[in-house]
């Protein structure tokens, strides 16, 4: 029996919807195989890792906690992938942003004022905006290639950060800890849902997703970003000019990271600190892909990596799973999503003799 | 639908005829038609070399009047694809005042801008730069038609408008689509290019500068789009096509010239010149015996 790829007359929007889900589920099942060969609880591991966080209702705001600044840098991304603009730096953006909101904080220490966490949130945006200027000044410029450039800047603002909070920052009361000091009550992001660790960072990142849809879906910035996507010669033509876009795109994109980053200092951390970085910036590419690149997909996608996170959190205490396992977890997911993704514009045929073949996708 | 002929007793036409199974019809030309005064004015337009195997335009000047069509013949690769991206704004002009329509000089404006003054062109390659094939027709009509049909508002698309546009563009020149929602990519070359060109055509502009308009199009849908194109300049637009089909341009221009090396000739009325006063210059034969030599690369 053989098999053939044909391609479809016009990409199956069935397919579109269905290869992410099929790709969760896949996970799943070859998770639990995996584990359980190398000697775990396999169909545990599934069950803690994807379930227990879901079923749970005292988890949720642990969800909620995760998925925002996932859906929020992962919203940025997908602007600028939808432009084939391949920043795969938003962890870099979301730490200099994050040091941004800090380096506001830290000079207002001792005032106080409604105005102190908008002016936070601004020096955040500025920061990643910032950060992601100079892969798009080299790439405009002189043609440096993006994913290069944005993934390098990444290791040169985990130094940053090292530097700031091992020596000018350093919390002068702290013993030589290498944190910053405590940000005031006025710096702190408000809780939303009294008795619950919900900050005011969830809403935005909604906020965020529906925006985006709109832009995207609605309006001239979004027709110029995809079209710019998938047809440069196209856009020209249309009266788009290639550069901006990339400029667009990227200076989006690091906002966003940096606005996750701000929302993250000024929320669950409170303060700076060299475990600042948690990879969400590199997650939130596998958040993008599996919402398919449309904001209100991103929320959806979000919530799923949210809950690989948390649910490792419980599998490590509950059957004694490493917590790299999530990585793996997370991983085979984009991996199947990818090669999901031939579906989408081909379909699988059975190559019998005499003709009448049959979907076999 | 089989038919059996003798080639030799069938001339073109009636072969034509058999295969799109209807007679061709005629263009219709307004006889005596009054030419008003020189609308687009292009004078010593030059663009530079953009890669190794490109041809580019040296010092092009024409001029074409008001229910004018004017052709431009030329063998491919001789700077026909830098002429037309010059014209529609995709490469800007070294002067603003190298390309003049209705005495606004434009050499300068980016392709909206242009646009926006009613000179509109249609590009040779039709996937990927006339037309995105992973978007769907009302998108395309998005592309080039939004500011002269009003389909954005403060940013934001009116898709309703584009695909009523869509949808006109569809019903007029007889494209085969399923309808506005169908992706460019999912029709066949002929139906695109009557989209395209239907999509710029109903726009109304003043200027319309066209690169192989009915390129891989069948005989009928060719005659439709060469009747569009006589309506088109019979309302008082000015019209460039730019083709290497010389039976095309002998039955749809008023004059012609031809380009060669990146270099365009004068331009005459087509009853005056020849076939094979074409196919010399095509050849980069120039036939003043003064210039001869002096700038005639043979190809």
């Amino acid at each position: 029996m053989q098999f053939r790829l044909e391609k479809r007359q016009e990409p199956s929007r069935f397919m579109l919807y269905a290869t992410p889900v099929a790709a969760v589920v896949l996970t799943m099942v070859l998770g639990a195989i995996i584990f359980s060969l190398i000697g775990f609880d396999g169909l545990g591991a599934v069950r803690e890792i994807f379930l227990t966080p879901l079923i749970n209702p005292l988890k949720w705001q642990d969800l909620a906690v995760k998925a925002s600044p996932l859906i929020i840098i992962a919203v940025g991304l997908s602007i600028g992938y939808r432009a084939n603009v391949w920043n795969i730096g938003a962890e870099g953006q979301y730490i200099v942003g994050g040091l941004a909101g800090t380096g506001v904080a830290l000079a207002t220490w001792e005032m106080t004022g409604w105005w102190l966490l908008p002016l936070m949130i601004i020096a955040g945006i500025a920061g990643g905006m910032a950060y992601a200027a100079v892969p798009a000044l080299l790439r405009v410029k002189f043609k440096v290639n993006e994913i290069l450039t944005t993934l390098m800047l990444t290791y040169v603002s985990v130094q940053l950060l090292n530097y700031l909070v091992l020596g000018p920052w350093i919390n002068p009361t702290g013993y030589g800890q290498a944190q910053t000091r405590l940000f005031n009550a006025d710096q702190t992001l408000p809780y939303i849902i009294p008795g619950t660790i919900v900050q005011l960072g969830t809403p935005i990142a909604l906020l965020v997703a529906l925006v985006a849809w709109v832009l995207m879906s609605k309006s001239m910035f979004g027709f110029q970003i995809r079209v710019v996507g998938l047809a440069p010669h196209a856009a020209r033509y249309g009266g788009f000019s290639e550069g901006k876009t990339i400029w667009l795109a990227l200076l989006v994109g690091g906002g966003l990271a940096g606005l996750a980053g701000v929302l993250e200092v000024a929320g669950p951390f409170g303060r700076m600190v060299p475990s600042f970085p948690t990879n969400y910036g590199f997650t939130a590419i596998i958040v993008a892909f599996l919402g398919r690149l449309n904001p209100l997909g991103i929320v959806v996608a979000g919530i799923v990596l949210a809950i690989t996170f948390v649910g490792g959190q419980v599998a490590q205490t509950t059957i004694g799973l490493p917590f790299p396992a999530v990585g793996l977890f997370q991983a085979m997911m984009l991996f199947l999503l990818l090669a999901g993704d031939i579906l989408v514009r081909y379909r699988l045929r059975r190559v019998v003799p005499l003709a009448v073949a049959e979907d076999v996708a | 639908m089989v038919d059996t002929c003798d080639p030799t007793a069938e001339t073109s036409r009636t072969m034509a005829e058999k295969m799109i199974g209807t007679g061709l019809k005629d263009i219709v030309r307004g006889e005596g038609r009054q030419m008003g005064n020189a609308k687009f004015v292009v004078s010593n337009l030059s663009t530079r070399k953009l890669g190794h195997f490109d041809v580019a335009v040296e010092g092009v000047s024409f001029s074409v009047r008001a229910g004018e069509i004017l052709g431009i013949a030329g063998v491919a690769g001789n700077g026909q694809n830098a002429l037309l991206d010059a014209l529609s704004g995709e490469v800007e002009a070294h002067a603003a005042t190298a390309i003049v329509l209705d005495g606004q000089p434009l050499g300068q404006l980016g392709t909206t801008a242009r646009r926006k003054h009613g000179l509109c062109a249609v590009p040779e390659e039709r996937n990927g730069h006339a037309a995105v094939g992973d978007f769907s027709l009302a998108e395309n009509t998005i592309l080039t038609a939004r500011d002269r049909m009003s389909m954005v508002v403060m940013g934001l698309i009116n898709s309703g408008a584009a695909r009523t546009y869509t949808g006109k563009v569809i019903t007029e020149f007889a494209v085969k689509a399923l309808g506005p929602a169908s992706l460019a990519g999912s029709l066949s070359g002929g139906n695109l290019q009557k989209y395209i060109m239907g999509r710029e055509i109903l726009q109304r502009p003043s200027v319309l500068v066209v690169s192989q308009p009915t390129w891989g199009v069948d005989a009928g849908a060719a005659a439709a789009i060469h009747q569009a194109l006589v309506d088109l300049a019979a309302e008082g637009s000015a019209i460039v096509v730019i083709s290497q089909d010389l039976d095309e341009l002998l039955v749809l221009c008023d004059t012609m010239a031809v380009i060669n090396s990146g270099r365009l000739s004068a331009s005459k009325p087509v009853g005056t010149v020849t076939v094979d006063e074409i196919g010399l210059l095509m050849g980069g034969v120039h036939g003043d015996k003064t210039a001869e030599g002096a700038h005639a690369v043979p190809a």
